[in-house]
Formats: C-alpha cells, sequence, structure tokens
C-alpha cells in the first residue's frame, strides 16, 4: 500500500510555503482557475519521477524571483517512512534525498513510488507525434525495469555526442573513423536493450489496452495497435552503416530506436485521422488503464494515481467507469483535481467512498482550515 | 559593495573571480592581505606569478612538472610499464595521496565530449597511443568519470591501440571523481585500483 501522507513546498510554482496532509485515500483538490490545483499534483509527481510532467527545465518550476525550491514528502509505503526530499538549489544543482540519503543516480528512484497521471494535454499521447508516445511508454517501463532507463539515459547521451560529432565533421571535414565506429557500438549496445525491452513489454501491454478499449466502447471496433520499429526488420549496426553517408550529409543520425512509434489503426487507417474526438478519449483512457493495471501487477501494489481536471476536460462518462474500478476495486492513492468541489462531492458520494477534500487557496501554511473529511 | 578605492574594488574583483569565492569572501581575503606585511604580499603575489609563468607540462604524461620531465616520470623506482590514464591533474593528486599506487600517468586533459567542443584531437590522446608503442607498455589502467563519455574515451583509445599488446582496465565502478574527488577516501581508491578489472567485462560489468 502506497500512500503519500504531507507534501510541502518551498519556493514551487507559485507555492512561497505550503503543507499539505492527506489523511485519506481519495483527495479531492478544488479551487478556480489558476490557483495552483495542476502544481500540487506535478509536485506529487515530482517526488516520484524527479521532475515535472508538464515543465520541461527544472528552472521552470522556481517560483519566480525566488533562489531555488524544495519538495519534502512523507511517504508510508507498505507500513515504511520514507522522507523524500528534493532541493533545485540556486546554481540549478539538483538534490534527491530519501531518508536523508542522496541518490548515486536519479534514476535509481524512479519505480520506487509508480504513479500514473491524467492530465487534459495527454490526448497528444493519440493525436500528436511518436515523440508523446514514446513519452508514455519510456514512464511506464522505466518504472518497471531500472536498465531499462539506464540504457535509455546512454542511449540519449550517446546519440547527442554522435549528432554533434556530425556536426564538426560537416565543419572540419575530417571524419574520425575510430570515433564514429565507437559511438555506433554503444548505440547498438544501448539501443539494442531498449528495443527488446519494448518489443517484450508491448507484447503485452497493447493487447491489454485494446481490451479495455472495447470495455469502454462498449463494443468491438477494429482498431489495432502495433510497435512500430526499424529495428524489428533490421539490426542497429546494420541501420547505421547503411544510413552513414546520409547522415553525415543531414548531420543527424536517421535510424535507431529514438524514431520508434506505436501504430495505432482504426479499420487499417491511421487512427488519429479517422477516430471521433470520443473513441480518441476512450483509447487515452485504455491506455493509461492499461499503465495502471502493469504497474499494479508489477509491484505488488496500485499506483498512485494523479487525475488532472478529468471532468471537464476529458470525459466524465469514461472518467467514471475508471473511477469505478479504482475506487472500489483497488486501494491506490488518488488525487484529483477540479475547479468545482461539487463536482467531486458528487462523484465520491455517488461511489460512496470516503474522500478528503482541499480548496484552494490554502490561506495558512497549514492547510487545516480548508480541508475537510467526508467519509 | 562601495569602495573608497579602486585599488581596493580592483583586488577584491579579482579574487572574486576564482571559483567558490563569492565577493563577501573576496574582501575578507583582500582585507587580510591588507593588513599583512607587505613583503608577505609580495611573496604571495610572486609565488603566484611564478608558479604560472615556470610551471611545465611533463613532455611524457603532461602532469605538471618543475622541469621537462616530471618527478613521478624521472622516478626509477615507479612501474613505467603500468599507466594509469586520468583525466586531469586533480585525479594524479588524489591517486598520489593514497601512496598504493606505483605505477606512471598519462594526463588526457579531459574526456572526448563533441557536445562540448571536445574531440580527440583536443585531447593528449595521440602523444598516449605513440607512448605505449614506444615503451612497450603493458597495462593501461583507465581512472575516468564512471559514465557514458569516459566509455567512449577508453573505448576509442582501445580502438586506436588494438595491436598494440597491451592490457587495458578500468578502476572499479563507482568511484566518481571530478566533483566529489574531496569525498572519495583513499582507501576506497586504493582498492577500485587494485580491484580493477579488464574493459571487455566492464561494460556488462556496469
Ligand atoms: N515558476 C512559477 N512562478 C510563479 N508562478 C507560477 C510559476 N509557474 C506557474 N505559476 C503560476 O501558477 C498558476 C497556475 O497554477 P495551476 O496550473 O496549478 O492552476 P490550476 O489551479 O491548475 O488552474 P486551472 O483550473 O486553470 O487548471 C498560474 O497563475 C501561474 O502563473
Ligand atoms: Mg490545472
Ligand atoms: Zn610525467
Amino acid at each position: 500500500m502506497l500512500r503519500i501522507k504531507q507534501i510541502s513546498l518551498v519556493g514551487f510554482k507559485n507555492y512561497e510555503q505550503a503543507t499539505f496532509r492527506f489523511d485519506k485515500r481519495i483527495i479531492g483538490i478544488c479551487g478556480n482557475n489558476g490557483v495552483g490545483k495542476t502544481n500540487l499534483l506535478d509536485a506529487l509527481y515530482y517526488l516520484c519521477f524527479t521532475k515535472s510532467y508538464f515543465a520541461r527545465g527544472d528552472q521552470a518550476n522556481v517560483l519566480r524571483g525566488a533562489p531555488g525550491f524544495r519538495i519534502e514528502g512523507h511517504i508510508d509505503n507498505a507500513g515504511q517512512n520514507t522522507t523524500v526530499v528534493c532541493i533545485l538549489r540556486e546554481n540549478g544543482k539538483k538534490e534527491f534525498l530519501t531518508d536523508g540519503q542522496p541518490y548515486e543516480k536519479l534514476s535509481r528512484h524512479i519505480g520506487r513510488f509508480p504513479c500514473v497521471i491524467i492530465a487534459p494535454d495527454d490526448i497528444q499521447i493519440i493525436t500528436g507525434g511518436s515523440e508523446e508516445r514514446r513519452r508514455f511508454l519510456d514512464a511506464l517501463l522505466s518504472q518497471l525495469n531500472p536498465d531499462y532507463l539506464q540504457n535509455l539515459i546512454d542511449y540519449n547521451r550517446v546519440l547527442q555526442q554522435r549528432n554533434s560529432f556530425l556536426k564538426s565533421v560537416a565543419e572540419t571535414r575530417l571524419t574520425d573513423k575510430h570515433l564514429l565506429e565507437v559511438y555506433d557500438e554503444q548505440l547498438v549496445a544501448a539501443g539494442t536493450t531498449v528495443f527488446q525491452l519494448r518489443r517484450d513489454f508491448l507484447q503485452q501491454l497493447l493487447p491489454l489496452a485494446g481490451s479495455y478499449y472495447t470495455g469502454i466502447a462498449g463494443a468491438e471496433e477494429p482498431l489495432s495497435l502495433g510497435y512500430e520499429s526499424q529495428l524489428l526488420h533490421t539490426p542497429l549496426r546494420q541501420l547505421l552503416r547503411q544510413g552513414l553517408e546520409k547522415d553525415l550529409y543531414l548531420q543527424r543520425t536517421g535510424s535507431g530506436i529514438h524514431k520508434d512509434d506505436i501504430d495505432i489503426r482504426y479499420a487499417d487507417e491511421p487512427f488519429r485521422a479517422r477516430a471521433s474526438q470520443g473513441q480518441r478519449k476512450s483509447l487515452l483512457f485504455a491506455l493509461k488503464l492499461a499503465e495502471y493495471e502493469t504497474l499494479k501487477k508489477a509491484k505488488g501494489w496500485a499506483p498512485l494515481l494523479l487525475l488532472d481536471d478529468v471532468f471537464e476536460k476529458l470525459d466524465r462518462q469514461r472518467m467514471r467507469n475508471l473511477l469505478e474500478r479504482v475506487c472500489r476495486q483497488d486501494d491506490g492513492q488518488l488525487f484529483i483535481t477540479d475547479t468545482h468541489p461539487e463536482r467531486i462531492r458528487q462523484e465520491m458520494e455517488e461511489l460512496g467512498v470516503g474522500y478528503q477534500l482541499i480548496s484552494l487557496p490554502a490561506d495558512t501554511a497549514t492547510t487545516d482550515a480548508s480541508t475537510r473529511d467526508f467519509t | 559593495m562601495q569602495f573608497s578605492s579602486s585599488l581596493l574594488e580592483q583586488a577584491v574583483n579579482e579574487f572574486a573571480k576564482l571559483p567558490g569565492i563569492g565577493k563577501k569572501t573576496a574582501l575578507r581575503l583582500v582585507l587580510h592581505l591588507l593588513k599583512a606585511e607587505n613583503s608577505a604580499v609580495q611573496g604571495f603575489g610572486e609565488t603566484m606569478i611564478r608558479m604560472r609563468n615556470e610551471i611545465k607540462f611533463c613532455q611524457r604524461c603532461h602532469n605538471v612538472a618543475d622541469a621537462d620531465i616530471c618527478s613521478i616520470c624521472a622516478n626509477s623506482m615507479r612501474k613505467h610499464e603500468l599507466i594509469c590514464v586520468v583525466e586531469s591533474l586533480r585525479e594524479v593528486i588524489a591517486i598520489e595521496s593514497t601512496q598504493q599506487y606505483s605505477g606512471v600517468y598519462h594526463v588526457l586533459g579531459g574526456i572526448i565530449s563533441p557536445l562540448d567542443g571536445i574531440g580527440p584531437d583536443q585531447l593528449n590522446i595521440e602523444t598516449l597511443v605513440s607512448r605505449v608503442r614506444k615503451e612497450h607498455t603493458q597495462e593501461l589502467i583507465f581512472a575516468l568519470n564512471p559514465n557514458i563519455q569516459g566509455d567512449t574515451t577508453i573505448y576509442y583509445i582501445q580502438k586506436k591501440l588494438q595491436d598494440a599488446n597491451v592490457r587495458i582496465t578500468t578502476i572499479a565502478r563507482g568511484i566518481a571523481f571530478g566533483g566529489e574527488l574531496e569525498y572519495a577516501d583513499e582507501m576506497t581508491l586504493a582498492r577500485s585500483i587494485t580491484n580493477r578489472m579488464p574493459v571487455e567485462s566492464y561494460r556488462t560489468g556496469g
């Protein structure tokens, strides 16, 4: 059983200083637009992933004018209490500690507190470019397998170095064959590992997502989901060798796992071109539900679920089905934001589950005044 | 900060350029020098200038030296067929402090990172390759940062020395140099050199 008991924020986004205590399994967070509901969810996400879900750089998370930020979380994992602290210093250096111990590598933390988030822009996973789907896949696989994350980090680092090297070749007209060979070997080692893990994993995940989709849609639909990778047809070593001339010309690496995708089709047409709004949302929920179930099965307990604005921006009916499942069958902790406290209240009362409601903005440093429990 | 003397201000600014020294600390150091004997400050300045002007880099290993060849290379008691390859002088100093290593060194001057504008040509790699061939070195121990750029550098040099009959090893992973140098205790460092492993098993081992 995984529970975040308390979170304290200093200089994080719009929070100068705030502490929130969570004593229920289900926590509603409400308040007007712009009060910091999404920011609070993001802070929770930070504790699990050592980074923001929304902002690309750490600096964007610092309260404007503040020197840095601090997030402190008290987490109960199967009866064991852990304090997780993340500090971004003025010089941009990030420190991440559990019970006072720093990590040698941040990647070691990921997966320790499994977490699934659903936010309005996530519909991009269905409709956006391939990088959105890789990001979804990477977040999930990284939580399941630390080797995956390490290989992915290595791969991306070598890829950047190789691309930089290709640029320098264009400028100096000097090709160092040996160095290129080294980069290729490093890419092949890390890239092939990532490829194999993705391939094997998607063989489980995609059928699961497909069956959830059918469940949500309420009827069998001609949906097909498949892993797409150049490596399915040709080994990476060969791809790199064949693509070398083009790579030198374009000054970037044209083949590898950074081109992977999840191919989504509807009656043999690209799903995003063909599917209706509702069908897209169904598929998004199906993927997220498959993620949730996969993490739960692998870890032996339910992950945290963070739901941002899902009633208003995504879909109330589909959401309710998901909540049915998560609130009734599972025992995972759930954080859900909404502009309307009424809506959360109504949903939870219909589900018949106890919950805690936090109203933002919190008027004191501790939020006891604005927190109410409903059992 | 307001100064009534531009000489004072300039001195403070110079100290503040040093790494880890802010304006306040710089002022404290300058005020200290101001209180000291004239001759002491003279000595201080001259030591710095002489250090920069007269210091040499060893023609063999690129370590700092007072002569063309550094004191480590000049020492016939050391095992010259054993070379520890490091990024910078800091590692030489750290390893020497363990008093457990009796081979010699080669200072690369960095690691390969085109992202930072550092290619093999900017580093002392050519001299290492020709040195190994000429001196019939038996073993190269790489003591580089345990990251992917460090790996690149090792593999690259290994490739260049494919036909040379030299054993290539690396210190045990988990020993971080660079920023964490001061915190790596000498025993661990010494042990990681003793427990070095061949590069072939390095990749899977990490
Ligand atoms: N680095 C930062 N420094 C200061 N304020 C910030 C920073 N980043 C975000 N904010 C502020 O936080 C507020 C947005 O918070 P958030 O997105 O959490 O709102 P919300 O409650 O989720 O609103 P909505 O209901 O519209 O989704 C904005 O007013 C934004 O200006
Ligand atoms: Mg929001
Ligand atoms: Zn020397």
